[in-house]
């Protein structure tokens, strides 16, 4: 026990802390500038001066920890002329330009100066000059206001791992900087903006917009842009969003945010928004008051099931829906229409994945809360970049490796170049190869005694060895080996999948050899989740066989009380996926499908094919916030409400629920009231007043979500199940197919080029083109490519390429990163109708039915810029 | 572009240190060795070669005085002109330089043959004047030493 007394006070503390910590929990307050909770201490400014009895001269707080029996005091006279002389040396180049300086009224500088500082400065010689910087799109340099307390570049090194930014120069001439001097290279995470105590750093939508002090709302909310769901808060001022900054509420995020979650909101206020329901009439859209569209909506919906039953009619819902428009939606297809052809894009990897771990390992093995990653021992990531799909689960990862801790990162992983131990990047097409040969030498490393059910199954999976993947792969077998070195002394590791490796077509054997690894490794898993709510999606039974609640539609006991809950009938068997839909479409198998907020065309391979696909349907309508290329082909078209005009909850990632909450008035209307609305057309009960009324249905039906409410939800660690009953175990083996050794060595053909999808930090789905702010950063679609490929073609950054596959063609500036896999390109696809999918074609991997994007036979031409020709 | 040589050296610096942040400064003075100065292009490729991200790679260099960060001439003088060195004329000997080489402290002559950088205290007190020359030391400079000692610097 060590007892402290600070300004008379006694402190009891179990353990030694700083001062400046032992004081904040006795509730006395030092001044600080370049401390920063989240921060190493670095005791540069000098103002948490305290005098220490005994200690002939005065101790930065920040940095001396406690000793028993040690005196503090924090505002002696001493102390107070101390901090006063420091704020002298502080002023004598700082701006001062308060009356202009949008920080001012939330800046810290201002605040000490107001309580310690020196009325005048005594120094003679005139204040150092350095000019604004505005060559960034996004970020604002004022060095003149810089107090070189370096909180910005800690937090870019040491937090984000960006480490774009660093002091320059100095003595009084130093300066933070982008390595450029200009323009920023870096992940735009903002999280500088967060720590700056002054003004020097400020975001360009900000600049002059607005004063601290005139923000008329503070709405505590979800972020949007990904399954981590940070929280954020959004400050609003009359009818529009002023600024999105990170909340401390219930989110993992602690503070941090990523470039898309604070830059991003610009699109809530953008002049493209829906702002009126449309009907087709000839060919062309009219605007439709609510209920002559709801009216007319019911009436084809009707005519269309009474002609060819529920199972012509299909759904489609979005991943930026709340849980409580995911549940309507589902009642209203299942319930209403009499169809299960319900689905979305969690279907493209997120929900396959989930079930077959749940299968085997039981239920909710995949809801793991975010910090054990940075916890854990060791992390291996296989799949998309976590770093650019979940960029605040990346950082994660990034702490877990400043701590010492081996990351193995298989696949091409850009974000974790600098972080990761063991890179291991196979061939397009081989990670099964890859993932076998791990299998196969940490099954012979750990031993396993062949007795539990699964261990059996991998006992079966067929040997490969090192040299055979590595002929398969092309990484040497060397670096593999030191990979199994590095996974196979770690005894509390995480394993962080990425979608892709389920969208190729070993998805299901990936799939099988991953399950195998965390078994060998008895590592937690973490799923990685595109979609603020793909995980809600899939709770609330947005999927052709699975009911709210996460059970099957075809257990019997549990469709009964759904049935007796809805008062009908429910289809038993399961209906299409999302695929099959398009390819029913297609076929006219289905006449009408009802979209909910998804822009289909550009978010699912083949463009092309979907287009057509949706032309051949006689009814379709679509809810959504910009008139998209689905929304354009729609009949009937419904303006939906934005995250931030609505209220509702999301569940993350991690499955904890969290709330969304209204910050500004949107000119559309929820999905589920819209959906809602037909319902009752239709004849069904479905009065639901509000948002809350539908979450207290899902509490009173779904076992997983039993007595759930909002204000559990606030409280920040609501994961399901609440109060739920008790979750499935695993250990079904159904449906594992034992895969032959020839299929985990799959090679890609010769002299082929393969085309995968870039998944770009600064990009969301294709909403965020509608951002001025993240369009500002990324404007453009690029392809990107490997060195060897890029020297084969005489190509180099910056050229334009042109990429034709036998679906279509694109013309795309180049970008070239030796880190691509040999023999493939990788496009974006958030660029409509210059992105990725538009020269994709698919198909649907056997057993898991995610789809496998597709584009063989590239062709690649360098494109001769105008002024070259000329040249020539 | 780093010649090979420099990448190799660079290299074997790297597996020196424990970390490879303490390999950064050698790194440095092996391209400054080669290019006479630091340029961005360099800079990017020393962070590139040691894992070092480049903005810290800038903010070190730049921390340090005895980094350029713009072109240099073939050979640098570095003349001390501290109280000893002045006492004992070394301003006269800046005079000469300009007057009959056109070199200015921190300039270069127009042929890209020598470059001039006023040094602080070379510690050669007891034998000022003094200077250096790229590597090499001298001292006990006078007007016509200074002449002969350069004509030898091509």
């Amino acid at each position: 026990m060590i007892t402290v007394t600070i300004n008379r006070k006694k402190i009891n503390l179990e353990k030694p802390v700083t001062i400046l910590k032992a004081a904040g929990m006795a509730g006395i307050e030092i001044p600080t500038l370049c401390h920063y909770e989240m921060l190493e201490a670095y005791g540069g400014c000098r103002l948490c001066l305290v005098e220490i009895e005994k200690m002939p001269r005065l101790q930065t707080s920040c940095t001396q920890y406690v000793t028993d029996g040690m005196v503090v005091w924090t505002e002696t006279e001493r102390v107070v002329e101390a901090r006063k002389a420091m704020l002298e040396f502080l002023l004598i180049n700082h701006a001062l330009d308060c009356p202009y300086c949008d920080k001012a009224g939330e800046c810290e500088l201002q605040d000490v100066v107001a309580k310690y500082g020196p009325t005048t400065g005594r120094f003679a010689e005139g204040k150092r000059r350095h000019p604004e910087s505005f060559d960034d799109p996004i970020i604002v340099r004022n060095m003149e206001r810089c107090i070189s307390c370096t909180r910005c570049v800690r937090m870019c090194s040491k937090v984000q791992g960006a480490c774009a930014i660093s002091m320059v120069n100095r003595s009084s001439k130093t300066f933070v900087e982008p390595f450029s001097g200009g323009r920023y290279d870096c992940e735009y995470c903002g999280n500088c903006l967060t720590v700056c105590p002054v003004g020097a750093i400020m975001s360009r939508m900000h600049r002059h917009a607005y004063r601290p002090w005139l923000i008329e709302k503070e709405i505590d909310t979800v972020c949007s842009f990904c399954g981590v769901g940070c929280s954020m808060v959004l400050q609003a001022r009359g009818n529009s969003i002023v600024r999105a900054v990170p909340g401390e509420s219930a989110g993992s995020n602690k503070g941090l945010l990523c470039n898309r979650g604070r830059f991003g909101y610009d699109y809530v206020g953008s002049s493209g928004r829906l702002d009126s329901p449309m009907i087709k009439r000839d060919g062309k859209f009219q605007r439709a008051s609510w209920s002559e569209a709801f009216i007319y909506i019911a009436d084809r919906l009707k005519k269309i099931k009474d002609e060819n039953g529920g199972g012509s009619i299909a759904g489609i819902a979005s991943g930026r829906c709340t849980n409580e428009d995911g549940y309507v939606f589902q009642k209203f297809m299942r319930a209403v229409l009499g169809s299960n052809n319900i689905d979305s894009v969690a279907s493209f990897g997120y929900a396959q994945a989930q079930r077959f771990f749940e299968g085997i390992f039981g239920q909710g093995v995949t809801a793991n809360p975010m910090r054990g990653i940075s916890n854990s021992d060791g992390v291996f990531v296989v799949g998309d970049d976590p770093t650019a799909v979940n960029p605040v689960l990346g950082l994660q990862i990034r702490a877990a490796s400043h701590k010492g801790v081996p990351v193995v990162a298989a696949g091409y992983m850009p974000g974790l170049r600098m972080f990761a131990t063991s890179r291991l990047i196979p061939r397009p097409f081989t990670e099964t190869a890859l993932l076998s040969a791990l299998v196969t030498e940490l099954r012979n490393v750990k031993g396993i005694s062949g007795k539990g059910p699964f261990e059996r199954v991998i006992k079966d999976i067929p040997s490969v060895s090192l040299h055979e993947a590595e002929d398969a792969c092309g990484i040497p077998s060397e670096d593999i080996r030191s990979a199994v070195d590095a996974l196979s002394h770690m005894t509390n590791p995480s394993i962080v999948i990425g979608r892709d490796i389920l969208q190729k077509p070993e998805g299901q054997t990936n799939l099988l050899l991953l399950a195998a690894l965390i078994s060998l490794l008895n590592s937690r898993i973490y799923l990685l989740s595109e979609l603020p709510n793909e995980q809600g999606l899939v709770d609330m039974g947005c999927l052709p066989d699975m009911l709210p609640g996460g059970r099957h539609l075809a257990v019997e006991s549990f469709r009964r009380r759904y049935e007796e809950f809805f008062g009908v009938d429910i289809p038993s068997s399961p209906g299409m996926g999302i695929m099959e839909m398009i390819e029913a479409a297609h076929a006219k198998k289905i006449k009408a499908l009802y979209v909910m907020g998804e822009d289909l065309v550009y978010n699912m391979p083949d463009s092309a094919y979907v287009k057509a696909a949706l032309s051949k349907l006689d009814f379709l309508v679509v809810h959504d916030i910009f008139m998209t290329e689905t929304a354009g082909l729609a009949d009937v078209v419904i303006p939906s409400l934005s995250w931030a005009e609505k209220e509702g909850s999301y569940t993350n990632l991690e499955r904890k629920m969290q709330l969304v909450r209204k910050a500004v008035e949107g000119k559309g209307m929820e999905d589920w009231r819209a959906v809602a609305e037909i319902g009752k057309l239709l004849g069904f009960d479905m009065d639901y007043k509000s948002s809350g009324d539908i979450m207290a249905e899902i509490a009173k039906v779904s076992p997983l979500h039993k007595d759930i409410t909002y204000e559990d939800m606030a409280g920040g660690e609501c994961l399901w199940p609440y109060k739920g009953e008790p979750l499935r175990h695993g250990m079904s083996l159904e449906g594992i197919e034992m895969p032959d050794k020839d299929s985990l060595l799959k090679r890609p053909e010769k002299d082929r080029i393969y085309i995968g999808i870039d998944k770009p930090l600064f990009h969301f789905e294709n909403l965020s083109r509608n951002s001025a702010a993240l369009s500002s950063i990324a404007p453009e679609p690029y392809v990107n490519i490997g060195k060897a490929l890029a020297d084969k073609l005489s190509l180099a950054g910056g050229d334009l390429a042109d990429i034709t596959t036998g679906t279509g063609s694109l013309k795309l500036s180049v970008q070239v990163d030796p880190d691509v896999p040999e023999s493939s390109i990788r496009v974006p696809d958030n660029f409509g109708d210059k992105g990725a999918y538009t020269i994709m074609s698919w198909k649907i991997n056997s057993a898991i039915k995610a789809p496998v994007a597709d584009a063989t036979g590239v062709a690649i031409e360098k494109i001769k810029r105008a002024a070259e020709e000329a040249a020539v | 572009m780093l010649s090979e040589n420099a990448v190799k050296e660079i290299g074997l610096i790297r597996n020196k240190y424990h970390d490879v942040q303490s390999s950064l400064l050698p790194a440095l003075y092996v391209v400054q060795r080669e290019h006479g100065w630091l340029s961005p292009e360099a800079l990017k490729e020393v962070g590139e070669i040691l894992n070092v991200p480049k903005a810290e790679v800038k903010g070190v260099s730049t921390f340090y005085s005895m980094f350029r960060h713009k072109p240099m001439g073939r050979h640098l003088i570095q003349l001390c002109t501290n109280v000893a060195c002045m006492i004992m004329d070394a301003e006269r000997l800046v005079d000469i330089l300009k007057s009959r080489y056109g070199l200015e402290p921190n300039g270069t002559t127009d042929d890209g043959r020598f470059s001039l950088i006023i040094m602080e205290c070379i510690g050669a007190c007891g034998t000022a004047p003094a200077m250096l020359v790229d590597t090499d030391f001298h001292d006990n400079l006078t007007e016509k030493y200074i002449e002969e000692i350069l004509a030898k610097y091509k």
